[in-house]
Formats: C-alpha cells, structure tokens, sequence
C-alpha cells in the first residue's frame, strides 16, 4: 500500500507541531512549508521531470507571510495540479469558506481541532 | 495528614479544567503524545508560553502608541487565539474573542482592558503549568520553572 502524500503550509510553528502529531497518529508523515510561496515550490518541484509525483493531499493555513493560502492555492491550481487542497483556518466565516473554493481548494475545515477522537477527515482525497 | 491536593498533578490538571483554563484540546493533546514523541506536550505548552508572552509584549506597544493601528493589534490578537484554541485554553482564547471584538470597534479603552484580562488569563495558565511540571516526578511533561 502506497504511502500517502501531504503537504502541510502553515507559518506557524505551534500549529506545524500540532498537525505533525494529529497526522502521525493517522499514520501519515507530511512534508512542510511555512509560506504559500515555498508551498507553490515544493508542488512544482514534485511535478517538475525529476520529481517524485504529486502530493496526494496539501493541507494549507489562510494567512501566511510572503504568500498567502488563496494566492498559494490558485498558483497551484494554474499550474495544472488537482491535488486535493484542503485549506484549515481558524477564520471560518462563509465569505472565508468561498474565498478559498473559489481559489480552487476542494474542501474547508476549521483548524480547531481534530486529534485521536476526532482524526481528520480523509475520505476527501484518494491516493492513486 | 493526607498530602495537599495541590502537590498531586492530576490534581492540578484537574483543578485547571474544573477553573475553565482548558478544554477538551488540551486532553486531544495529551492523547496525542500517547503515540507522539514523549516531549510533545512539553513543546506545545512552551511554544505557547513563549510565543503568547511575545504577542502580549507586541500588542501592549501598540496600544502604547499615540495612533493605534488596530488591524495590527487585531492580528496578534487573531495569533494568540489560534494558539490558545489549539493548545485548550480555553479561558484566553474566550478572552481573545472579546479583544477582537473590540479591535473591530476600534475601542482603545476596551482594547486595554482586554489586554489586562488576556495577559491575566495568560500568566493564570502558564504559572500553573510551571507549578504542574514542579509537582510530580515527570510533571506529566510539562516544561519546569
């Protein structure tokens, strides 16, 4: 069974180590940006000739230095990526939710809070 | 005499989800270093302490200022919530709510007294895990004075 693929995008380094263990008790390891600008490398990295394939699933924060999550997600979208981005914000107003789908995320969740009795929803992503 | 409930850390913990510091995050967490790197919690409570005393410093500044820039404020703010909400405390994340509030009314007075009542809150929390970690023979991995 092939490893899943995540990347995480969160600036924050509190909330990097919080989402590293909720993600490790759900047996994935992910991969970490801490801007939507070395978010938008690293994918193009991994599609680029020598890379290794696609994320199956990147997980992104709203606000981030250099380069936000919905300028990271629509950059990632242009470049032909259907990734499943899921984008995990503590602001989870309607016109937050739509700003990130219409950017071309697939889902929303609030960041607060999953862990062992609440794990994060993976049936939104399938691995190839 | 029996040893006071103070020197026992379960005690401790649960005195400080009985007083509203934490909520259920708290206990995600610690079931989360179960199967996590056994420091984890240590590293959670100091980043948080560490980062919010930073915040609380950052935002008093800028209340000092003759001309507050409330956005700026408001984004510590909006920092110290998501932290707060996403180690279980609970008591400054409700705080951080109503600074918002008053962020958005552009509300000097009220940012000031929000800004008491979070840095209140804050130290509240952060001393008791200091006298958490002090208390037991593993202080259940919270960090030490």
């Amino acid at each position: 069974r092939r490893r899943i693929r995540v990347l995480l995008v969160e600036d924050e380094e509190i909330h990097r180590v919080v989402a590293r263990a909720v993600l490790r008790a759900a047996g994935v390891e992910a991969d970490e940006a801490e801007n939507g600008a070395e978010a938008v490398r690293r994918v193009r990295e991994r599609v680029g000739g020598a890379g290794a394939g696609a994320y199956d699933l990147i997980l992104t924060d709203k606000q981030m230095p250099i380069m936000d999550g919905h300028e990271a997600t629509r950059q990632i979208r242009a470049m032909g990526v259907t990734t499943t981005i899921v984008a995990v914000s503590s602001d989870s107003l309607p016109s937050d939710v739509q700003a990130f789908i219409a950017a071309g995320a697939d889902d929303f969740t609030p960041k607060v809070h999953a862990g062992p009795s609440n794990p994060p929803d993976q049936s939104c992503f399938t691995p190839e | 005499m029996a040893a006071p409930m103070l020197n026992q850390p379960n005690s401790l913990l649960a005195n400080m989800f009985a007083a509203g510091l934490l909520d259920d995050q708290f206990q995600e967490l610690q079931m989360l270093q179960e199967g996590s790197a056994p420091d984890f919690i240590v590293k959670v409570v100091t980043l948080f302490c560490e980062d919010g005393e930073r915040i609380i410093g950052e935002i008093a500044k800028l209340l000092d200022k003759p001309c507050v820039d409330y956005d700026k404020v408001g984004g510590f703010v909006r920092q110290l919530k998501g932290s707060s909400a996403s180690i279980g405390a609970l008591r400054v994340k409700n705080s951080c709510i109503q600074f918002h509030q008053c962020c958005q009314e552009k509300s000097k007075d009220g940012c000031v007294n929000s800004l008491d009542s979070v840095r209140n809150d804050f130290y509240d929390l952060c001393s008791m895990f200091k006298l958490h970690a002090s208390a037991g023979p593993a202080g259940a991995g919270l960090p030490k004075q």
